[in-house]
């Protein structure tokens, strides 16, 4: 048996016609295009991500010294308040919305979204919202400052009455709006619109994810919507939905946090399943543990619903042993799925093209975040460093160490799919040490400092604290990380002149079904669709020997026995009659046959 | 296969980037150096424990510690070993396609949920001991946390009824109390009397502070319409820096407090001190009536719904 590792060949040409600018605001105004409203939220989530970044290096400025140098005491809390609420708001879960919007439909054979219009009715939301919330600066009292969880009663209208408060409220509420729609919307594209053949079990762990995200979204930021409407009418018509007297301060905690905790891993685990998408096709080998690797993404979701309350160990108005074990029993899963990670490269054949590198970048700056993560939920150890850099520490690990890996990781990964070029390798590596150096300089010092007892949320310190050579590190650390950013934009700016890659699969062994159409894809995505019989519809398709290869030896797969293995029923057969170079799908039309006679499935393109 | 491109970096980016790997090293090294004294390093940037609760928590943080590094040492080893021993060393390779090993799942399921019970069980352990009240303290100081100041107010005289108040019917256990009020300008200073149970109640007339002292290795919340509650016993005379950890508004960085272990008779003396320059009332002094109540819109409001 030959097994060929030459990149599938097949393609549907779509020439991108040179556009006017005028037609290209027409194209975008008027699009109902998944892919195109996916890559204006990616393209948007950016922005504030530059945006917040900004944010942050002038918060960094302001603490390589004591003293106030570079901001006063109310524009820093404005900043620290806009850059979580941007970066958690409105880069992560957007974010979201635009890999979801981009490759999800793709990858389960769909023409599109199931309601293309409220698609992009929700990216209006989103960015009307996110617009309205950050435009609080422009006001006189200036943004929002009273932390991105705005606790009550800081939050009300005495303590912080600016109009800046009511803009994060109700721009936030308007985004989340947006937030909740496309979560609707994806939930029933998923259920309602894979293409025949796609069962559940054949799914690929992104739109799994994806699945269980947007349940996410449903359980939570409805919470966060009737929380922050009952706050503004604490603000503007006198209610006291919020009021001390009656234990106002700690439901807004509850409330906030039921929101807040479940929005930490709807922002996590659609970038766990990016990185599950781009590990086997740099180590050649199918995903290693599919239905545990489901069941784990499953097993977290459900118990980040549990968990809120570990957020407020030190009101002492929680039960510490309940909260504090459901958080222990997240480190099962999570543990589970690093396995299923590594277990996936083990005995690979790994490359480290861009993707890749982001991928292991993710997977040990993520699993510092975790470890720590456990650490703070044990209430004893949480009554020292809550609410110290320790926190700022762990959480930069565990979101920018999920978020922003990963993002690039997917970047660099479809971004042949999306504009039919590739990024820059070269650049792309020297982004990724700049940034990763970045990163680690600026927040592993960060966990010092906070066991030390620095407070976070302090715009200034004293002297005597003995806490400004480790400050001065991290700001040193946030301008490199700054600065790793200049060759991406660099990258993207360069690479629209790159050569079309005029193949379906530029890396070789895409394994899901995106990696069947062309790049990037025709309007409504594919001309036809090869057979699913697997959760790798396009390596089953450019490689059948290969899969045949892992029906052998994995056996209790193939005989369809007990095993951690998507459902493949009628894959062998398929393969055999590809194979056996009988027409693939049964049909003169299909693409894969069409594209076989045309004789060019073999072929080098390198 | 990888793609049409140099498998390496050139030369001088390698450089650089070897460059930027060193010169972060020495830096953080550096900065450990001279920021951090040699005790530090065997607490693993914990201060000092200055009370009979406090080791406790330092001893957890080493195990916990110790517990994370096995674990990470191990995944960290198990990716590092992955990504070298596995790297792809010509282009045709097909690697064996492995799908799943069900022991060895079953194993790296079951073997994280033993750590966690185990570790679960001396948190437990440890948290029951820090949040133990004793029904009779020793000291009883209403602790007040607002905008940005401190006030603490000591009992003075004989003791009676609960340590905890009841703020409603304004029964405190003590008769008499001498405060100390200061905010940055004038940091305030919380003395404590040394191997004496102190129990702390927390008070706040506006919004949410929290009190935190960095020796104790504990903190809580100061929450208006709500009084917390923990003990402590410091064991250790000394000096240590108490510092608000709840963002309560524009000054929160300078919400700052001075704490002074002290032998008993200083710590009458300070009492005696604090009554002599007037600062004595009947009632602790809590920052008034804005601790159950909320602003409402204009200036006839009338509190409806807010009263007791």
């Amino acid at each position: 048996m030959t097994a060929t590792a030459t990149p599938g060949t097949t393609t549907t040409t779509t020439a991108p016609g040179g556009k006017t600018l005028g037609q290209q605001f027409v194209r975008i105004m008027t699009t109902t295009d998944h892919k195109l409203i996916g890559q204006l939220y990616l393209a948007t989530s950016f922005g504030w991500f530059m945006i917040g970044g900004l944010m942050a290096m002038l918060i960094r400025s302001e603490l390589a010294f004591p003293g106030n140098q570079v901001v006063n005491d109310d524009l820093y809390n404005q900043l620290f308040t806009m850059h979580g609420t941007i970066m958690l708001l409105l880069f992560a879960t957007p974010l979201f919305f635009g890999f979801a919007n981009v490759i999800m439909p793709l990858q389960i054979g769909a023409p599109d979204v199931a309601f293309p219009r409220l698609n992009m009715f929700s990216y209006w939301l989103f960015l009307f919202g996110g617009l309205i919330a950050a435009s609080g600066f422009l006001t006189r009292g200036g943004a929002a400052s009273f932390g991105w969880f705005a606790y009550t009663p800081l939050s009300d209208a005495v303590r912080s009455p600016g109009v800046g408060g009511d803009l994060w409220i109700m721009g936030l509420w308007m985004a989340g709006l947006g937030t909740i729609l496309g979560a609707v919307n994806f939930i029933t594209t998923i259920i309602c619109m894979r293409a025949p053949g796609m069962t559940m079990f054949r799914m690929p762990i992104f739109v799994w994810n994806t699945l269980i995200t947007s349940l996410l979204v449903l359980i939570a930021f409805p919470i966060l919507a009737g929380a922050l409407l009952m706050l503004e009418a604490d603000r503007q018509l006198g209610a006291h939905v919020f009021d001390p007297s009656h234990g106002g301060p700690i439901l807004w905690q509850h409330l906030f946090w039921f929101f807040g905790h479940p929005e930490v891993y709807i922002i996590a685990l659609p970038f766990f399943g990016i990185v599950s998408e781009i590990l086997p096709v740099f180590s050649r080998k199918p995903l290693f543990g599919y239905v545990g690797l489901v069941g784990a993404t499953l097993g977290i979701a459900i118990l980040s619903v549990a968990v809120w309350a570990h957020h407020m160990f030190v009101t002492g108005a929680v039960d510490l042993p309940f909260f504090s074990g459901m958080t222990f029993l997240i480190a099962v899963p999570t543990g589970v799925k690093f396995f299923n990670w590594i277990g996936t490269m083990w005995g690979g054949s790994l490359s480290f093209d861009t993707p890749m590198l982001w991928a292991v970048g993710f997977l040990t700056t993520f699993l510092f975040g975790g470890l720590t993560g456990v650490i703070l939920a044990s209430p004893p150890l949480d009554f020292h460093v809550s609410d110290s850099y320790f926190v700022v520490a762990h959480f930069h690990y565990v979101v920018f160490g999920t978020v922003v890996f990963a993002m690039f990781a997917g970047f660099y990964f479809w971004w042949p799919k999306m504009t039919g070029r590739m990024l820059d390798e070269r650049l792309g590596k020297l982004h990724f040490w700049l940034l990763f150096v970045g990163f680690h300089t600026t927040f592993l010092v960060q966990h010092w400092l906070g066991v030390e007892g620095m407070p976070r949320r302090y715009a200034d310190y004293l002297p005597e604290d003995g806490f400004t050579t480790l400050n001065q590190v991290s700001t040193i650390g946030a301008f490199l990380l700054g600065a790793s950013t200049l060759p991406f934009l660099y990258n993207v700016f360069v690479s629209r002149k790159a050569p079309l890659v005029g193949v379906d699969d530029p890396w070789g062994w895409g394994r899901s079904l995106e990696w069947a159409t062309s790049c990037p894809p025709p309007r409504h995505n594919f001309v036809t669709i090869p057979r699913i019989r697997s959760e790798s519809p396009a390596f089953d398709l450019h490689h059948p020997e290969i899969a045949m290869l892992e029906l052998d030896e994995n056996d209790a797969e193939r005989r369809g026995q007990f095993a951690d293995a998507p459902d493949v029923e009628g894959r062998q057969e398929t393969l055999a009659a590809r194979i056996a170079g009988d027409l693939v799908d049964g049909d003169p039309d299909s693409h894969a046959d069409r594209a076989r006679e045309q004789g060019d499935t073999e072929g080098d393109v390198r | 296969m990888g793609l049409q491109l140099p498998k390496r970096a050139p030369a001088p980016v390698r450089r650089l980037t070897a460059g930027a790997l060193v010169g972060a090293l020495l830096l953080l090294l550096s900065a450990c150096g001279d920021a951090v004294d040699k005790g530090q390093w065997s607490r693993l940037a914990m201060p000092e424990p200055a009370t009979e609760q406090a080791p406790y928590t330092l001893e957890l943080w080493r195990w916990a510690w110790l517990a994370a590094m096995v674990t990470g040492v191990i995944v960290w080893g198990l990716i590092f070993w992955v990504v070298v021993r596995f790297r792809r060393r010509s282009d045709d390779e097909i690697p064996v396609q492995t799908r799943y090993n069900l022991p060895l799942e079953i194993f790296y399921t079951v073997a994280p949920i033993m750590m966690v019970i185990v570790f679960f069980y001396w948190t437990v352990n440890v948290q029951n001991k820090l949040v133990a009240l004793d029904p009779d303290p020793d000291v009883t100081i209403e602790v007040v946390g607002q905008q940005w100041q401190w006030t603490f107010n000591h009992g003075v005289g004989p003791a009676s009824g609960s340590p905890t108040p009841d703020t409603v019917a304004e029964e405190y256990r003590y008769d008499d109390y001498v405060f100390i009020v200061g905010d940055a300008a004038n940091r305030p200073t919380l003395m404590l009397p040394v191997d004496k149970t102190v129990q702390f109640n927390l008070h706040s007339p506006d919004v949410i502070h929290d009190f935190g002292v960095d020796a104790f290795l504990m903190k809580m919340d100061a929450i208006p319409g709500r009084v917390n509650t923990f003990q402590v016993k410091p064991t250790v005379i000394g000096d240590y820096a108490g510092k608000c950890f709840e963002l309560c508004g524009v000054d929160h960085s300078r919400m700052l407090f001075d704490v002074k272990v002290v032998s008993q008779a200083d710590y009458d003396a300070h009492l005696a001190d604090l009554a002599e320059r007037g600062n004595e009332s009947a009632l602790p002094l809590l920052g008034g009536a804005g601790a159950r109540t909320q602003a409402g819109l204009g200036e006839n409001d009338d509190q409806e719904g807010s009263q007791e």
